[in-house]
């Protein structure tokens, strides 16, 4: 399966995102160069890689050859081999579209530090919104030219779902017009495969299952978005089975090590719950372990992102089309991650893939 | 209820707002915090943004509208246990499948007996009340404008504009601000005590405490003038370039969207000054002495970097914390070293010793974002700890559970 071009990540707030999103574009920068882009000014992922990014984008806004950029698109170049990270915001965007329409720059820089202009660019928030997506269409558009990926560190699904609909809320209010056109030109990009994706991630938890579910029917169905795939993040790897648990649990024992041994084996019944479930929502899913590790820094990136890989790239996938039979993990799973991804090919499969990966576990 | 539960501090107010990052449970703090006063005695409003269904079925606002309060029964839910470990909570479990109905009767008992405290300042014996409501942010809207608006028709003029009809939830923090109007309604009911305030997810602080400060200023902005009319005398180089702007903007559309704006503003003449007396009071009410306001946040580094940057924006706001809520701390449980002792089958005992060791190493993970998240609080101010069920609240007694073993770090 192709990659879209450009892969925004989103998921229900302590799933990971930005751990799985800075995974990604290791992944993905091993294969090809690779843009990280945040969408606030936090720059979690990218903090997460270890490219701290002490310049502020916005102190670069005197730098003429910056301008005609956008203040914020300045690319970064990292530590870390065909990887660079940028960082978007709204504020930015809207300053670069002023800039554009006011010609006179000491105008244009006054007007933004107004009060006045603030309450208008307040009473237009879908503007705001609609010129970062324009950015992404642009970046993707650039990215295509040179042949790179790029991964969007998205906010909350919430959140992502609102910025995604402002394309189709313009149209509904400028029926006609300039703007329109470039609602439309968004929307059709949002809507290309090949350009555009979204990466749900969850966790093996009620609510985020529920979360993504859900997003996963907004997107799919009232903006018309692809999902590449839903990363389910921190699966434990199995480890006991039922009957050791029982063991544990004879009378007479210490009741707090069948606890540890239930508690253990509870988060994997319900990641193979999870798992289920999402395939037969027709989510294509993409499964992480989870890592025991007393910090989440680059070394565990660096895991997330092997594992990524072999599930995004498996060495056969040549043989694409070919699924259902999960019976042998890639080989280059090099984590201690439970190694079934369950290929859903199309609805009708999951089911089967899900029985016969769990029939491997040990439990 | 005891008097040595931490949380007594915060519940003993007329007001506790709940602010945070989002996913971090803060309405189901909220909803706990607010079972925990009431069952220590108080008369207590919670007002929930968006919960999850289970949440809403456990407080019954399921499959009911719930845009005004509900009664939540508290029978059965005085009594119920802390969790202190692991094993606590599979012992709950396993109490709930086989004798529940005996546990509520005994806890039932109990409270007959007494073995139930009052808040601090009332009778001990007073019976506490819990009612439950979800902000449901356009009707609410809706009701302030019939309520505000001149006449009928200017309030159906608001209603049919098109910015008011595809823009009203996102214009200026309209949800935030519908929030602190209902909050507002709430706090004045006089068979209220307590009012409990879970908040719409934000990334600033400031987002919700703002609210009514930004919408007023957009309402009486001289942007009104800008965007289609006249121009006043007495304009600056920085009116002209807006105003240039704007019309660019409006060329660019080919609409008359900035009028349709302009429009709403202006519909909403009549109204501002009903809006700044209110806006007004729900400041007044944020900073008064009886509202506590807490930061609820989860033991991760990118939570606990957010909470630090809430707490400074609530310094700058000049709004002091009561209290940080770590929410879904990991419960205790045995060391590998006590696995090691055990006499286990050797392969049995490996796999435990690994299920402890993995365990204690989130365990690790944790205490390091809580140190991190415990360094720059400003002196005074609590830390507080929510435990992990290890599901999501399905029940009252659930949240009962985690008011109960809301513990200080």
């Amino acid at each position: 399966m192709a990659l879209a071009r450009l892969i925004l990540v989103t998921g229900k707030g302590g799933t990971g995102k930005s751990a799985v999103a800075a995974a990604l574009a290791l992944c993905l920068a091993r294969r090809r160069p690779t843009l990280l882009v945040d969408l606030d000014q936090r720059m979690w992922a990218a903090r997460m890689l270890g490219l701290e990014s002490s310049d502020n984008p916005r102190d670069n806004s005197d730098d003429a050859a910056a301008h005609d950029k956008g203040a914020a698109a300045i690319a970064r170049p990292g530590a870390i081999a065909n990887l660079e990270t940028i960082s978007l915001s709204a504020g930015t965007e809207l300053e670069a579209f002023i800039e554009r329409i006011v010609p006179i720059k000491a105008i244009a820089r006054r007007m933004l530090q107004s009060r006045t202009f603030g309450y208008v660019s307040a009473a237009l928030p879908g503007l705001e919104a609609f010129l970062m997506l324009e950015r992404l269409r642009i970046v993707a558009g650039r990215a295509a030219l040179e042949d790179r990926y790029v991964v969007v560190d998205a906010p909350a699904t919430g959140s992502a779902i609102e910025l995604l609909s402002v394309p189709g809320a313009l149209k509904q209010i400028a029926p006609l017009g300039t703007l329109n056109r470039l609602a439309a030109n968004v929307e059709s990009f949002l809507a290309d495969a090949s350009r555009f994706a979204v990466l749900l991630t969850l966790t093996p938890q009620e609510l985020a299952l529920r979360e993504a579910l859900e997003a996963s029917d907004v997107l799919r169905g009232r903006l018309s978005v692809s999902v590449a795939a839903a990363a389910l993040n921190c699966v434990p790897p199995p480890l006991f089975s039922r009957r050791e648990i029982d063991e544990l649990d004879a009378p007479g024992a210490d009741r707090r090590f069948a606890c540890l041994a239930q508690w253990r084996a509870g988060a994997g019944r319900f990641a193979a719950r999870t798992r289920r479930e999402a395939s037969r929502a027709g989510l294509r899913v993409v499964e992480l372990p989870m890592l025991f590790s007393p910090a989440m820094g680059r070394a565990e990136l660096e895991e997330l992102s092997r594992a990524l890989d072999a599930r995004l790239f498996p060495p056969n996938s040549g043989k694409s089309g070919k699924s259902g039979k999960s019976g042998k993990p890639p080989t280059s799973a090099g984590s201690a991650g439970s190694a079934n991804v369950a290929k859903s090919a199309g609805a009708a499969r999951p089911a089967k893939s899900a029985r016969s990966a769990r029939s491997e576990r040990p439990e | 209820m005891t008097t040595a539960n931490p949380s007594h501090g915060l519940l003993a107010g007329r007001l506790l707002v709940c602010l945070g990052p989002g996913g971090v449970g803060k309405t189901t703090v909220s909803a706990a915090l607010a079972l925990g006063a009431a069952l220590a005695g108080r008369q207590v409003d919670v007002m929930t943004v968006d919960p999850a269904p289970r949440l809403l079925d456990a407080l019954g606002l399921g499959a009911v509208d719930a845009a005004e309060p509900r009664v939540v029964p508290l029978d059965g839910l005085a009594d119920v246990a802390q969790v202190a470990d692991l094993a606590g909570l599979f012992d709950l479990a396993d109490a709930a499948s086989a004798e529940s109905s005996n546990v509520v009767e005994l806890a039932a008992a109990r409270a007959r007996a007494g073995g139930v405290g009052g808040a601090r300042r009332r009778p001990a014996r007073r019976a506490g009340r819990l009612r439950a409501l979800r902000l449901d942010p356009k009707r609410t809207f809706d009701a302030i404008v019939a309520r505000h608006a001149p006449s009928p028709a200017a309030a159906d003029a608001i209603m049919q504009n098109r910015i008011y009809r595809n823009l009203s939830q996102a214009l200026a923090g309209v949800g935030d601000y519908m929030a602190m109007e209902r909050l507002l309604e709430l706090s004045e009911q006089p068979a209220t005590d307590l009012v409990v305030l879970d908040t719409p997810p934000a990334r600033e602080a400031l987002d919700f405490l703002d609210a009514p400060r930004r919408l007023l200023d957009l309402l009486n902005s001289r942007a009104v003038t800008l965007l289609g009319g006249g121009m006043r005398r007495g304009f600056s180089v920085v009116d002209l370039a807006a105003r240039a702007v704007l019309s660019a903007f409006d060329r660019l559309t080919g609409l008359h969207l900035l009028g349709d704006v302009q429009a709403f503003v202006r519909s909403f003449d009549g109204m501002y000054a009903g809006f700044a007396e209110r806006a007004a009071r729900v400041q007044q009410l944020l900073i008064a002495g009886d509202t506590a306001v807490v930061v609820v946040t989860t033991a991760e580094p990118e939570r606990t970097a957010q909470a630090h940057e809430f707490l400074a924006a609530l310094s700058t706001a000049g709004i002091e914390p009561r209290a940080v809520i770590v929410n879904r701390t990991l419960p205790a449980t045995v060391s590998a070293a006590q696995v090691a002792r055990a006499a286990l089958a050797p392969a049995l005992r490996r796999k435990l010793e690994r299920a402890a060791e993995d365990f204690a190493a989130l365990h690790q993970r944790e205490a390091a974002a809580i140190v991190s998240l415990r360094a720059g609080l400003p002196a005074g101010l609590k830390l507080l700890a929510v435990p992990d069920l290890g599901h999501e609240p399905a029940e009252l007694a659930d949240l009962a559970r985690l008011g109960r073993s809301l513990a200080i770090l």
